[in-house]
């Protein structure tokens, strides 16, 4: 039997959203942005995910814009901010555990000689919004705090850096990837400007994310060559996609949630009081409800996830994007862990359909495999 | 008492997602019940209402107001 435990990397498919896409697929789909009759029809599919996101998050169906993807969103959001907001100022503010789809467009910004802050985070990973305060400058155009981390899954505070950005006429930006539909985003509350949000990490297809954009806010568009999603994401609908898309975020079911968070305690109390040397990382309290991150003392996560595979049992060790560096990862670096804890994380993401017998099975396959690698030692 | 007609804005939404949005408020709303659509004038007033009497509407009146033109539309039963 094969355990799935990666679903931060990615979920799999619903049988609704399957029926769904496949049933579009073999229907006359045509392009969302023709005029003709078929045209309307697919723009129909479009406008209907369109306004279940914007019910989700409490936006507007015209806050709402299609992409290919959370990588391609998240660099139009640093970039395209950037560029349209130069003559306001050259700074942008970054939490030191962004994915690399922030991270690295930050870079990118610097080698083009902006100004960019990393606002550090505390043991647990998460921002404290005084630290965000004292990075803003006069100069400073964007924050982008992450919702949710993808390999610790601490949450951050929003509403309390949204509010000072607000405050400060700076476009406060979250990638909510990871916690989408998991954790309430209510985009007025949380004073939100821009949020991108997933498809693939809700049992959705991939190659297709969202953001929203607050009315008002200016972004250029990373893409030229179409005048789709109001010229900011040029390029051919994946009517498909978006179709699946709605379809994953309509049938979120709030019981699930609830249920994953009872089996990540469940699987948390489960190693610590198995494993001897089992070190938590990321938060108690404010943790995604499908995360579990720990790390072994005396063992390398790498070779815990080579054996865990050999038995059918599938995790991270850190982020999936990291999984074959033997690099340590710079989320747990940035939260002061030393670099033997950096190197050793384990990561278990559930899903909804996660059993209490999966983690039963996982914790003894870790048990076993932990004493085995710190006897060889 | 007679009930006011609900209102759909719809400026600024390009073709044909002006329709398609127009379609889903329709579909949601009883058969027979109308529904005022603001579009703006040119393509969006020249290809909303074909789009919609193509799906089964029926567009009762037209009136214009500056550059927006309001459509009062009436999804039929069944359609």
């Amino acid at each position: 039997m094969a355990i799935y435990l990666d679903n931060a990397a990615t979920t799999f498919l619903d049988k609704q959203v399957v029926r769904l896409v496949s049933s579009l697929s073999r229907e006359k789909v045509a392009n969302p942005a023709s005029l003709h009759h078929l045209g309307v029809r697919a723009a129909v599919w479009v406008e209907h995910s369109r306004q279940i996101m914007a019910k989700r998050i409490h936006a507007d169906p015209q806050e709402i814009y299609f992409f290919s993807g959370g990588t391609e969103a998240n660099n139009t959001v640093i970039k395209g901010v950037a560029s349209a907001r130069k003559k306001h100022g050259n700074h942008v503010i970054v939490s030191a555990i962004e994915h690399p789809s922030i991270l690295e467009p930050a870079r990118w910004l610097q080698r083009q000689g902006l100004h960019v802050s990393y606002v550090k985070v505390d043991r647990e990973g998460a921002v404290d919004p005084g630290d965000v305060a004292r990075l803003i400058t006069s100069k400073t155009i964007l924050v982008s705090v992450m919702h949710a981390n993808n390999e610790i899954g601490t949450i951050q505070p929003l509403r309390a850096i949204g509010q000072l950005c607000r405050k400060k006429e700076i476009y406060f930006h979250t990638d909510a990837c990871q916690s989408f539909t998991k954790v309430p985003i209510d985009v007025r509350r949380d004073f939100l400007d821009i949020a991108t949000l997933n498809s693939h990490k809700i049992h959705g297809p991939r190659g297709v994310a969202a953001l929203f954009i607050r009315k008002g806010v200016a972004i250029e568009p990373l893409l030229h060559g179409g005048h789709q999603e109001d010229g900011l994401r040029a390029g051919t609908y994946n009517t498909e996609g978006i179709a699946g898309f709605g379809k994953a975020v309509e049938i979120v079911d709030g019981h699930d949630i609830r249920r994953m968070e009872q089996l990540r305690d469940y699987f948390i109390s489960h190693i610590e009081g198995n494993i001897t040397g089992a070190v938590l990382n990321g938060s108690r309290r404010s943790r995604l409800c499908n995360n579990i991150s720990f790390s072994f003392e005396g063992v390398q996560g790498k070779e815990l996830f080579l054996l865990l595979n050999s038995k059918n049992i599938y995790v991270s060790t850190g982020s999936a994007c990291l999984a074959n560096r033997l690099t340590a990862s710079y989320v747990l670096q940035a939260l002061g862990a030393a670099d033997e804890r950096a190197c050793g994380a384990l990561r278990m993401t559930l899903s909804k359909w996660s059993t209490k017998r999966e983690i039963d099975t996982a914790v003894k396959y870790l048990r076993i495999f932990v004493a085995h690698i710190r006897r060889k030692v | 008492m007679k009930k006011q007609a609900e209102r759909l804005d719809l400026t600024g939404v390009p073709c044909p997602l002006n329709a398609a949005r127009a379609l889903i408020k329709l579909a949601s709303m009883p058969a027979g019940t109308l529904l005022e659509i603001v579009v703006d004038d040119g393509e969006p007033s020249a290809n909303v209402p074909v789009s919609l009497e193509d799906e089964g509407c029926r567009v009762l009146g037209k009136v214009r107001k500056g550059h927006q033109w309001i459509f009062q539309v009436q999804r039929q039963s069944g359609g």
